[in-house]
């Protein structure tokens, strides 16, 4: 252990106290969504702990009728499980193709050797930096056309969510590409001299190297894609069809909020993240290329 | 094992405009261990790379047991490598990085293990397999990169300064290990290295090449049996390569020429003999005169000998290195005393060059050819 001087422990407790104020900042908001959605009645203000809990918004959200205390039902609004099926679907499906399409694509430009390499990476950078949102007609309008020949993807279907997530392809391109150019290339020189194919040493040399960038890839490809909202909103339509980001917006009618409703629906869309990153955390480790050559 | 050759082989890294490698013409006899040497800079790794398919060849032709490979992806040449850096696969055990050839090649699972136990045991790797890489030391790393390429029983076995990272202890062992590798497994070998006594002692023949000169034919200096470069160095480079310390080198011009006898006299006006054979040259022509730091005789003088003066001395106990000053000298003029007595610095000192023992080049660095060179084996 270091020798460290007298002062410093007051410096480590100034950090911790500060930190500890800062997550209260955080935790505040997202305490406060399940502190409302514990409450009975659709108040967005109240105390932190209910003072009469109830689980009548969570009833609803998982579409069960709930019965009120003076005997009467209130049915379920909205299909909040399929809004969040619909979200799994689709954040899962474009997570998955965007995985595939990036690794490859960060191979090619790590590894390949072709004209215009570098101008389509600074193209591509440049083209990522306008959101989504300037584009919206031009994707209603691309999906609307589309439709009419692939009904599948046309407006007002899943796949076309899908397709149009993909676009975010470019910074996890990136991402990776950085990462395979900080594996010696050695190690796949090697496979070829042992006999592999340039996909065989893709596929069991650099690949499995590479597993922490790619778990890094899919959490954040998937928390996009949950959250998305704008894109959604544009191409998405009949209730059964609407992902949970777009389907909360269904609560707050400007002369109705349904605030209890709304934010039993937003914890239950955090939830699909939250396992992914668990799932995920273990694949992100460092030191797995430690060993392989002399640095 | 197999026998490989090189015609006119040339490697440009801008489609021709500057060249790495010019004219390299190699024969590699079947089961030969031959190392590639020189500077660093001189594309010897470059060369080697080339052989396994890891560099297009530009320019010439290669062919390993007959066949020209020039367009053979390296999957398909059916060579090992070991490599600088040992380039072992991180994610696999010894056992899965010495096997993973023999799977891509969807070989039969018990070959797969005799193989690599064979292996390990030449290469007493029998208790590490299931170990991975960064839990093993130096040696043991390069011992697994050398049991993966054993596995495949390739037909070429290249290696790529394989000693160069580790310590000087390791690196002798590792040579002789190396060494005795080869008397057991008798596979065409390739072995580049900037480590003269690495080449020394382990190859059969040595080609020396050189930083490719602007103007140059080739950058291929000479090919040869490891005591023919000492001995019968074909050119300056070759003979300021070989030999450690650097070969000390006077510029003179030829006084008298002859068949067996060549008398040299350097701009200082001293007069030196040199038993060397200088009928194709004309008195009067620009020669270099080249003595090694253990063939000169320091504090005598039978005739042959020049004037220097002491600089520093480097006394090592069994030997001393005196480092001199002469008028005409190129570079260094050391003399390797075998005794380590002291001497005054800036006295002057006679060192006898011994007329047998004496190199000599032409204007171009093309060495006359010693006539009373001592034997040797080859």
């Amino acid at each position: 252990m270091m020798v460290q001087p007298r002062n410093l422990k007051y410096r480590v407790w100034t950090a911790r106290i500060f930190m500890i104020l800062f997550l209260c900042l955080i935790m505040f908001p997202f305490l406060m969504i399940i502190s409302v959605s514990f409450r009975s009645g659709n108040f967005a203000t109240g105390d932190l702990i209910p003072s009469n809990p109830s689980l009548e918004h969570w009833y609803l959200a998982f579409g069960i009728p709930w019965e009120n205390a003076d005997g009467s039902m209130t049915q379920p609004p909205f299909p909040v499980l399929l809004w969040l099926w619909n979200s799994i679907k689709v954040a899962f499906i474009s997570t998955v193709l965007i995985l595939l399409l990036s690794t490859t694509g960060a191979y090619a430009f790590a590894r390949l050797r072709f004209r215009f390499k570098e101008s389509m990476l600074t193209a591509m950078m440049i083209l990522q930096m306008f959101p989504a949102v300037l584009a919206l007609v031009a994707i209603y309008s691309l999906f609307d056309q589309i439709g009419s020949y692939v009904p599948w993807l046309g407006l007002d279907s899943l796949g076309s969510v899908t397709v149009a997530y993909l676009g975010g392809l470019a910074l996890h391109i990136w991402l990776i590409k950085g990462y395979f150019e900080t594996i010696d290339l050695s190690l796949e020189e090697a496979a070829a001299i042992d006999g592999a194919t340039s996909w065989q040493a893709f596929r069991y040399v650099l690949l499995p190297l590479s597993t922490p960038i790619l778990a890094v890839v899919f959490i954040l490809a998937f928390i996009t894609s949950i959250a998305e909202y704008p894109v959604a909103s544009v191409l998405l339509q009949s209730m059964d069809n609407l992902t949970l980001a777009v389907g909360s917006r269904q609560y707050l009618n400007p002369q109705n909020y349904l605030w209890g409703d709304f934010a039993a629906a937003a914890v239950l869309s955090g939830l699909p993240i939250s396992i992914i990153f668990l799932l995920c955390q273990r694949w992100i480790v460092g030191g797995l290329t430690s060993g392989g050559v002399k640095g | 094992m197999a026998e490989v050759k090189l015609v006119n082989v040339s490697k440009s890294y801008d489609q021709g405009k500057t060249w790495t490698l010019k004219n390299i013409n190699l024969n590699i006899a079947e089961g030969e261990f031959i190392a590639f040497i020189g500077p660093s800079g001189c594309g010897k790794s470059t060369l080697l790379r080339m052989v396994c398919g890891l560099e297009d060849i530009t320019e010439g032709e290669l062919s390993i047991a007959g066949e020209l490979i020039n367009d053979w992806p390296p999957n398909e040449r059916r060579v090992g490598m070991v490599f600088q850096s040992y380039a072992l696969y991180p994610h696999m055990s010894v056992a899965e990085n010495m096997a993973f050839g023999l799977k891509l090649a969807k070989a039969d699972k018990s070959l797969i293990n005799s193989r690599v136990e064979e292996a390990a045991r030449i290469l007493q790797l029998e208790a590490l397999l299931e170990r991975k890489p960064k839990a093993m030391s130096g040696g043991q790393r390069q011992r697994v990169a050398i049991g993966r390429s054993i596995v495949q029983q390739p037909r070429v076995f290249l290696f790529d300064e394989p000693l160069s990272n580790l310590d000087v202890a390791l690196r002798v062992q590792m040579r002789q290990e190396i060494a005795r590798l080869h008397n057991r497994l008798e596979t065409t070998s390739i072995y580049v290295t900037h480590d003269q006594v690495e080449a020394m002692t382990l190859a059969d023949h040595i080609v020396v090449l050189s930083p490719l000169a602007l103007d140059a034919e080739s950058n291929l200096e000479q090919v040869g049996k490891p005591l023919e470069l000492y001995h019968h160095p074909a050119n300056l480079f070759v003979a300021g390569f070989i030999g450690s310390p650097k070969m000390n080198f006077f510029d003179g011009f030829i006084e008298e020429t002859g068949n067996n006898e060549t008398r040299v006299k350097l701009t200082t006006g001293e007069i030196l003999t040199a038993n060397v054979d200088s009928q194709s040259a004309n008195k009067g022509d620009r020669v270099v005169l080249g003595i090694r730091p253990e063939d000169a005789l320091a504090e005598t003088d039978n005739g042959n000998a020049v004037e220097g003066k002491v600089e520093t001395l480097e006394r090592l106990g069994a030997e001393s290195y005196i480092y001199m000053s002469h008028d005409t000298i190129r570079e260094n003029f050391i003399v390797r005393v075998e005794d380590s007595r002291k001497r005054e610095v800036n006295s002057k000192m006679k060192i006898e060059l011994p007329i047998q023992l004496c190199h000599l080049f032409n204007a171009e660095g093309k060495a006359f050819h010693r006539t009373q060179a001592p034997a040797y084996d080859l």
